[in-house]
């Protein structure tokens, strides 16, 4: 996607979208037609069945599919409510509207047929997902945006943005408040402008990200602080991806120290396993861990607490996924199953506030090269 | 001492008042007290046991007769008292024998008779008469047409309680619209609290005996209950049977040995009981003589000594005689493992005889008298004292086979040794009953472990005894006469046991008549609405002597009642049991039975099951062992309730069967409501997306539910008839393809058939799973349709032409 005509791209987009989505409704017309049984195959979405894809450095989905099929009273359901959404969809793009998430989940409430209603959001969720891999048309195209971004970008960079009511050059230091620049839910509507950074820096939690922007880290060592927020949306993701691919910047992820973290990390750097397809265009290879490490909670004595029994769990199941096959997190991932601690962000705090900023990062990403 | 004899005065004077006031008791007045032990213990109870006795006898007797039964009950209220009257189309009853079948208690045909029937002791309709008369003071009032006679007998009758003997009120001739049958009229005081237990009775009696018609009348009824037949087949006729070997008790031995007209008891074995045949009663003889005399053990002899024994026992034989007749014995004696006292004195006969002939010269019963107390003598020569013992020898092999090889050889023959001399001061000819060989190996054993300080346990003890009475042989004296047996109770019990011990065939089945399955299903068919029937019949089976067989029926789900417990009808000898149900051994058995196997509801996995169904059990047996004379329960014999539950485990496994069946079809039928619904919409969503019209999902929806779908085409005049199997067997189905103008170039595998302007193409084609055929004719001009598809499941069928 070129920054050059971001309308008419965009424009293209859509109608491409639409079209793969008529197409799917007329396949599904053709089985019918046939007799046969109407069906569609998706890659099956298991950790067993991601690959690393040597040529992107990312974890894509394997050979491995599963079948929705109206053989069962279960898989017709879900094919009705694929052919109700898909309607609902070309409508959406045709209109040149966009709604949530959410917004699809209640709204098939007043669709004339009961079996069409979700039942659940992860029902809707998992079906804009399933429609994403068939048509190869992400849901950004399908004007679906989830309900909240939450995150938001600080730091020395000049963007410009398409917006509905035109569009704004902004400085995500010297044009935002303290809360910094709020990513929009299709990041592929900025262009970069300028920029002065020498890093982007991912934080996980609010609090931390507070805490460096309070501290002056992004002014004092030129970072972007890119604010997680948990499991990141992707347009976080895509924007940090966008930062190190478009401006060739270094990008580091920190995050607590436990293993919900490191799965955090993982869908950063790798691609997560429910959106493999979109890897590509989302992950950022490169990027890499900063802390907290479980060899930080040793080398820096923070104060712990104890790992829960599905905190184990968890770690064992990443031993065993592929994403996590790498010296670097066996040793880090044993280490922690073997002093059974796990330790907040926040826990540095235990050395002063200003610690983080004055000492721990300086060193790690000293270490790390990236200073 | 003079109070002493005043007081034995006045225990004198006690006895003979109490003698004064001591007389016999009537059976009639007995049960006059005893009314609950007839089921007669309340009104309302009494009410349904006079119906149940009435109708009962009222069944028995046209089935005697071979006439179908058509019977007709009613209860009307009358004042104070309610008036039974029980009518049936049985052959009548003779002037002379009537009184005494209604008016005396224990009056029948049934008791001694070994068949099937429903009546037993000839207690039932006397004591309802009884039961009447002793509430209501009426006599009971009797017709009765015998058949081919042109008048009926018109009784009143009362029981004399004092007597037994019925006192006849009133009697004439009369004239009735029956050409024959009986007809009974009671009055006594009751209720009709028990209307259910009635009614229950009267519809179970209609499902055991679909031969029957039966018609209820009753106050609280606003039209009559009428069981029409199911059947016209009576059931089979039996046959008495005498009774079988294995199940006569020591008092009815002994009075069959009173009664017999045998004079041996060979002879009386053969006579009087069922499946004893001269082999059999050989067999029973032989283990009565075992019994009776005991065996005998035989012992090995020497040669020599034999010969030099009976050389000094025969005198005056000649010395070539003698000699022959010596060594002739000695060496027969000696070629044998062992002989007894008996084979002794026949060898001793056999070689005398055949010295007489050689030698001319004469061996008497004095001599061979001798020559056999010679050879015995030698061979079983014991003397402690004087070192003489020629039994140790043949015991020790015997007692260290049957003892384990870790015991010591010592003790073995010490154990050898005792016996020996046991055996030495038992009995001369070394004879004993399997008991006394028991003592004497018991003492043996006590003394070995006494003074050899040795263990000689109940096994290896037991092992010796069966040892040595299986070497044991059995005696040729004639065994008692009749007479004797008949005179002892010792003897007679010796000749029980012995029948016991023997093999016997089981006694023959004729005398029984079951329902028959098909029956059963035919009953329950008729009086329920359900919709599934099972049933089945065991083979017949022995209880002490007396053959039974076990039926058992079920009925599942239609109009059946849904909640609470199954239905459970038991039957015995055709008759239902409507009361004590708890205590009844079919309830016993339903209730062990875990039925979550078979697809019913059970609450904890044990006792009566629930759902919409009914559980028949009928047992039938020339003897049926109720826990009381009121017959209401089945007692809990091992054997009958093992029959009752294989019986109804087979009828329930169809059951389950059903019911697995009916539970995946109606998975099916939710499914293809469901799809049904859902399919639909998803065509006409994507029509709608698409811009197209809607598309045909039929031929989808039979391949998903893995139906046989049946579809037409036309394409000018030509017509084609597609059967797609989509199951995963072999199809059949029956094609009718009903057409309104004439079919032409209709292939050889259809025929039509022209029916007032109508052609029916008539098609079955055997499709494979995942296979098709079609079937093509022709059609000139405007046709109209109709298919019609037999011989699937409508669940599995899609028809689309």
């Amino acid at each position: 996607m070129s920054a050059d005509t971001p309308e008419s791209d965009t424009r293209l987009n859509e109608e491409k979208a639409r079209e793969q989505l008529i197409e799917l409704a007329a396949e599904f017309y053709d089985q019918f037609d046939h007799g046969d049984i109407p069906e569609m195959t998706l890659p099956t979405r298991t950790k067993s069945n991601i690959v690393f894809d040597e040529e992107a450095g990312v974890w894509v989905y394997g050979d491995r599919t599963s079948t929705r099929s109206a053989n069962s009273v279960r898989g017709a359901r879900k094919l009705l409510k694929a052919v109700y959404a898909v309607e609902f969809l070309a409508q959406q793009l045709e209109e040149n509207r966009s709604s949530t998430l959410r917004e699809l989940y209640y709204l098939s409430e007043s669709w004339d047929s009961e079996e069409a209603q979700f039942s659940t959001q992860d029902e809707s969720n998992q079906l804009i997902e399933d429609l994403e891999i068939v048509s190869g048309v992400t849901r950004e195209d399908f004007h679906m945006r989830p309900e909240e971004s939450g995150a938001k970008v600080m730091g020395p960079l000049k963007i410009r943005e398409q917006t509905r009511r035109g569009d704004r050059e902004i400085h995500c230091q010297e044009d935002v408040g303290q809360g910094g620049y709020q990513i929009p839910n299709n990041p592929d509507t900025i262009e970069f402008l300028d920029n002065d950074a020498e890093f982007v820096l991912c934080v996980e939690t609010g609090g931390m990200r507070d805490r460096l922007v309070e501290n002056g880290f992004d002014v004092d060592y030129d970072s972007i602080v890119v604010h997680l927020g948990g499991q990141p949306a992707r347009a976080t993701r895509r924007l940090t991806k966008r930062l190190h691919d478009e401006l060739d910047l270094p990008v580091v992820v920190f995050c607590d120290g436990d293993p919900w973290s490191y799965r955090i990390f993982g869908s950063v750097a790798y691609g997560s396993i429910k959106s493999a397809h979109l890897s590509e265009y989302l992950a950022t290879p490169e990027a890499k861990y900063v802390g907290i490490r479980p060899q930080d909670i040793v080398d820096y004595d923070l104060p712990t607490d104890p790992l829960s029994d599905s905190d184990v769990n968890a770690l064992e199941s990443e031993l065993e996924d592929p994403r996590f096959q790498t010296d670097f997190w066996t040793e880090q991932i044993e280490l922690q199953l073997d002093i059974e601690k796990k330790a907040e962000q926040q826990a540095l705090a235990a050395q002063g506030l200003d610690f983080v900023t004055d000492t721990y990062l300086p060193e790690r990403l000293g270490e790390m090269g990236v200073l | 001492m003079t109070s002493f004899q005043s007081q034995l005065g006045e225990d004198q004077g006690i006895a003979d008042e109490l003698a004064e006031g001591q007389r016999e008791i009537s059976i009639a007045e007995f049960f006059e007290k005893n009314k609950h032990m007839l089921g007669f213990d309340s009104g309302a109870r009494g009410l349904v046991t006079a119906v149940k006795e009435a109708v009962d006898n009222a069944l028995d007797a046209c089935e005697e007769a071979g006439i179908r039964p058509d019977i007709y009950v009613e209860i009307r209220e009358v004042g104070d008292y309610y008036r039974l009257i029980v009518e049936d189309n049985g052959p009548g009853i003779t002037k002379a024998q009537l009184p005494k079948v209604f008016g005396k208690l224990l009056y029948g045909s049934r008791f001694h008779a070994r068949e099937q029937s429903r009546g037993q002791q000839g207690i039932g309709i006397s004591a309802a008469v009884l039961y009447s008369q002793l509430t209501s003071g009426k006599p009971a009032k009797i017709t009765s047409r015998p058949k081919g006679e042109a008048d009926a007998q018109y009784f009143e009758l009362i029981i004399d309680t004092d007597t037994n003997e019925p006192e006849i009120k009133a009697e004439r001739t009369t004239s009735w619209d029956r050409s024959h049958g009986t007809r009974i009229e009671v009055e006594m005081e009751a209720n009709m609290r028990a209307r259910q237990q009635l009614h229950d009775y009267i519809k179970h009696t209609a499902v055991v005996n679909p031969h029957a018609r039966l018609e209820l009348r009753e106050p609280g009824l606003d039209a009559p209950l009428k069981f029409e037949r199911g059947t016209d087949q009576l059931p089979a006729e039996t046959e008495e049977i005498r009774p079988h070997p294995h199940g006569v008790e020591l008092g009815t031995l002994i009075k069959m040995l009173e009664a017999t007209e045998s004079y041996s008891v060979s002879g009386f074995l053969q006579e009087e009981f069922t499946r004893v045949g001269r082999k059999t009663a050989d067999k029973v003889v032989d283990n009565f003589r075992d019994r009776h005399f005991g065996r005998e053990l035989g012992w090995s002899a020497d040669e020599e000594p034999v010969t030099a024994a009976l050389t000094d026992a025969v005198s005056n034989k000649g010395a070539a005689a003698t000699g022959f007749f010596a060594e002739e014995v000695a060496s027969t004696l000696a070629s044998r493992e062992r002989t007894s006292y008996s084979e002794l004195v026949g060898i001793v006969d056999n070689v005398a005889e055949a010295a007489e002939d050689e030698y001319g010269t004469r061996f008497g019963a004095t001599v061979r008298e001798n020559a056999v107390a010679a050879a015995w003598a030698a061979m079983t020569a014991f003397d402690a004292d004087e070192d003489v013992d020629e039994l140790t020898d043949d015991l020790y092999p015997l007692v260290d086979e049957a003892t384990s090889t870790r015991k010591d050889d010592a003790v073995v023959a010490g154990m050898a040794e005792r016996l020996a001399r046991r055996f030495a001061a038992d009995d001369e000819r070394t004879r004993a009953t399997h008991k006394r060989l028991q003592a004497l190996v018991d003492e043996a054993a006590d003394d070995t472990e006494e003074f050899d300080d040795a263990t000689f346990g109940d096994t290896a003890r037991e092992n010796v005894v069966e040892a040595l009475w299986s070497r044991m042989v059995t005696v040729p004296d004639d065994v008692p006469k009749v007479r004797e047996a008949a005179e002892r109770r010792d003897t007679a019990s010796e000749l029980l046991e012995a029948m016991r011990e023997t093999d016997i065939l089981a006694p023959p089945t004729d005398c029984l008549a079951p329902i028959t399955s098909e029956l059963v299903e035919a009953g329950l068919r008729k009086e329920f609405d359900a919709d599934f029937y099972a049933a089945a019949t065991r083979d017949a089976e022995v209880h002490g002597g007396d053959p039974f067989i076990v039926e058992a029926g079920i009925a599942y789900g239609g109009e059946l009642d849904e909640g609470g417990q199954v239905d459970l009808l038991r039957f015995a000898n055709r008759v239902p049991l409507v009361y004590q149900r708890g205590a009844c051994a079919t309830t016993d058995v339903v209730k062990r039975i875990g039925w979550r196997n078979y697809g019913l509801d059970q609450p904890g996995g044990s006792g009566m099951p629930n759902g919409p169904a009914v559980i028949m059990i009928h047992v039938a047996s020339t003897n049926v062992p109720f826990t009381s004379e009121s017959k209401d329960a089945l007692a809990n014999i091992p054997a009958i309730e093992d029959e009752i539950e294989l019986a109804v485990r087979e009828a329930a496994r169809e059951l389950k069967s059903y019911l697995n069946k009916r539970r995946s079809m109606q998975k099916r039928r939710e499914k293809q409501d469901v799809l049904g619904r859902i399919l639909p919409e998803m065509a006409d969503k994507v029509a709608e997306v698409t811009g197209r019209e809607r598309p045909n999902i039929d031929a989808a929806l039979a391949r998903i539910m893995n139906n046989v779908g049946i579809e037409r085409e036309r394409d000018g005049d030509t017509v084609r008839l597609i059967v797609e199997n989509h199951s995963d067997r072999n199809e059949a189905p029956d094609v009718t393809d009903i057409v309104s103008v004439e079919p032409t170039d209709v292939p050889e595998e259809a025929t039509v058939v022209d029916l007032d302007g109508e052609w029916f193409v008539k098609w079955n084609p055997t499709v494979a799973a995942g296979e098709e055929a079609v079937l093509e004719y022709t059609v000139a001009g405007d046709a109209e349709f109709d298919v019609n598809v037999d011989g699937i499941e409508t669940e599995k069928l899609t028809v689309n032409a």
